[in-house]
């Protein structure tokens, strides 16, 4: 019920909204209540309104305003990249790109395929259901 | 989370964010132009005489918290804003869902107590000054739950005796000869009993402080004098002596 994950330096976010959008940064600095500095390894430094970040559960540790070749090493020891991909919030992101992108020959396979595996299914909680009821 | 509302189906790829196309649409659309219109319209635009100033902004503490220990012998519950105490007098409960506050319970750190504790995140004066009334009405129930209430009541008169009897099994009191005669339920929870040493008292008992302060007041009330001089006509029934059941030496 507390909160969990604090706006602090070191906190890696994900953009939500703005030309950057899909962006993980790790917020470098506070600027005031509204906006924080905001750096990421191939992206200028920047300052964001906190309504456009997302906190995520990852955190590295390095100091305010660090250079950027000193945060590119704690991103690489922290391991920021690997452990988003590995994240189930990192993986849904993919899914959902994969399937905004869909065309709609895509799509149809997709129909397909949903068809197929429900009906696998159906076939599966049938027989369980003839062995309960038997 | 988002500025704007994010779409189930946005579009993430591009430089387009979920909202970039009806920002668009808003912007170049008709009554976005109508109103760019009048207001850069000049004499035939809307016109302010003077822009009102904006408010001051208040200033806001980013976490301001506070901490209380929980004796041993009370179980509490906190879920939701809502915290439930128990102890060995009875059950109590209490609704904080007007507040803006952060309840939770805290572990036991090295000393190995539990505590209660409550956050305000950016508050401002008044919701800082909540924190500390919410861990006082937390400790009301405490207390209450395991020392009870217990406030005394005398009766004053110049000449004519205040009549008073209990009925309903300690439930409600009948006061005659004063004023015509009033009768006034307890509260729930709330008994009253006739003191039996001491002449003229009335004792009312209870777990919550809440509830056994105002079936006090509700006695009190029933028997103000209308019509005179206060400082003349004294004659009532007041609170004596605010206290608890149980008393620690």
């Amino acid at each position: 019920m507390p909160f969990k994950r604090h706006v602090e330096i070191g906190r890696v976010a994900l953009i939500n909204y703005g030309k950057e959008y899909g962006r993980l940064v790790v917020i470098v600095d506070v600027v005031d209540q509204n906006r924080a500095l905001v750096d990421a390894p191939d992206m200028v430094r920047m300052q964001m309104n906190f309504k456009r970040l997302s906190l995520t559960d990852i955190k590295i540790d390095i100091k305010r305003i660090p250079q950027k070749k000193t945060l590119v090493a704690a991103m690489q020891e922290a391991d920021v990249q690997g452990k988003w991909d590995k994240s189930s919030w990192g993986r849904k992101l993919v899914v959902q790109k994969r399937r905004a992108s869909l065309n709609d020959f895509d799509r149809f396979k997709l129909m397909l395929a949903k068809i197929k595996r429900s009906g696998l299914i159906r076939q599966e909680l049938a027989k369980l259901k003839k062995e309960s009821a038997s | 989370m988002a500025v704007g509302h994010v779409p189930a189906r946005a579009r993430i790829m591009g430089r387009d964010w979920p909202g970039t196309k009806s920002l668009r649409a808003w912007r170049s659309g008709p009554v976005s132009r109508r109103i760019n219109n009048l207001v850069s319209g000049g004499a035939r635009g809307f016109r302010r005489a003077t822009p009102s100033p904006p408010p001051e902004a208040k200033m806001k503490t980013i976490l301001s918290s506070e901490t209380m220990d929980i004796p041993d012998g009370v179980t509490i519950k906190v879920n939701a804003k809502v915290i439930e105490v128990e102890g060995p007098r009875g059950k109590l409960t209490r609704n904080f869902k007007h507040l803006n506050l952060d309840f939770q319970l805290i572990k036991d750190e090295e000393t190995g107590k539990r505590k209660l504790r409550i956050e305000a995140w950016f508050g401002t004066r008044k919701t800082s000054a909540a924190i500390r009334t919410a861990l006082s009405h937390v400790e009301n129930l405490i207390t209450g739950v395991t020392k009870g209430y217990r406030y005394k009541m005398r009766f004053v008169y110049a000449h004519f005796p205040i009549n008073a009897s209990i009925q309903n099994s300690n439930k409600s009191i009948e006061i005659r000869n004063f004023l015509g005669e009033k009768k006034v339920e307890m509260l729930e929870g709330v008994s009253v009993v006739r003191s039996e040493k001491v002449k003229d008292e009335l004792v009312v008992d209870g777990n919550d402080i809440e509830l056994v302060s105002r079936s006090c007041a509700l006695i009190n009330q029933k028997c103000h004098v209308k019509n005179k001089d206060i400082r003349k006509f004294l004659d009532g029934i007041y609170v004596s002596e605010k206290g608890t059941i149980l008393t620690e030496e």
